[in-house]
């Protein structure tokens, strides 16, 4: 069944989940998912690079019909090869951007970062989220200006996560 | 990390008069997106991409 375009962000997810794909929702939309009050145009996936996996992710993206969002517009698609060996991925879907990445922040990997997520229920969909404390981290390891821009609001919405579950807890 | 002005735990009640933290983030926009369930805070992303595309989509030529 196609997914509605208004519906990307999921349906990019249920792709990955059809095809079994072991990944992490990092990035922009795991803060969101967290309960931070920001937009992002593109969806950051963390995949277990185990050569299983990666065919499993191939398929998926070969569903999607994803290719690299190319600066000289060549039309590149992804094949086992790249995806094993290449750190970022980034690529153009039938449902929107869609970043897949082997390793982020300071070279964290989808083993190392499985003990720092959260399992979301969207709607009948699960899926592995990273935690808003280990997004923080990632971001301030990654250290680039538009990561450093979006701390400020993703530290807030830690603190008063820390505060409701304080009164929660009281 | 580095050290952050606002590092206590902000209890419910005790936001900043003018909802703001010191470095300027709106914390009564944190405040009312953490009531939503993580499923709504997903769809308030897919209808504001949306809403996008469909101003893009619908840009008024210049006169």
């Amino acid at each position: 069944m196609a997914e509605s375009p208004s519906r990307r962000f999921l349906g990019l997810i249920r792709a990955l989940l059809r095809h079994k794909v072991d990944f992490i929702v990092v990035g922009g939309v795991a803060a969101l998912l967290e309960g931070a009050p920001i937009v992002t145009l593109d969806l950051d996936v963390l995949f277990d690079r185990a050569p299983e996996n990666v065919v499993r992710l191939l398929a998926a993206l070969q569903d999607l019909h994803a290719r690299y969002r190319d600066p000289a517009g060549r039309h590149i698609e992804p094949d086992v090869e790249k995806l094993a060996t290449l750190r970022m991925h980034l690529l153009r879907t039938d449902l929107g951007p869609l970043d897949v990445l082997g390793v982020i922040g300071s070279g964290l990997t989808y083993q190392d970062l499985l003990g720092r997520t959260l399992e979301h229920d969207l709607q009948g969909t699960r899926v592995r989220v990273l935690d808003l404390a280990a997004v923080i981290e990632t971001k301030e390891q990654a250290n680039r200006d538009k990561d450093r821009a979006a701390l400020p609001v993703l530290r807030q919405t830690l603190l008063l996560k820390a505060g409701e579950k304080e009164n929660r807890d009281r | 990390m580095a050290p952050h002005r606002s590092s206590a735990p902000i209890v419910e009640g005790s936001l900043p008069a003018d909802g703001e933290s010191p470095d300027g983030v709106d914390l009564t926009l944190i405040q009312w997106f953490l009531t939503l369930t993580p499923y709504e805070r997903l769809e308030y992303l897919e209808d504001w991409v949306a809403g996008v595309a469909e101003l893009q989509n619908g840009r008024v030529t210049e006169p």
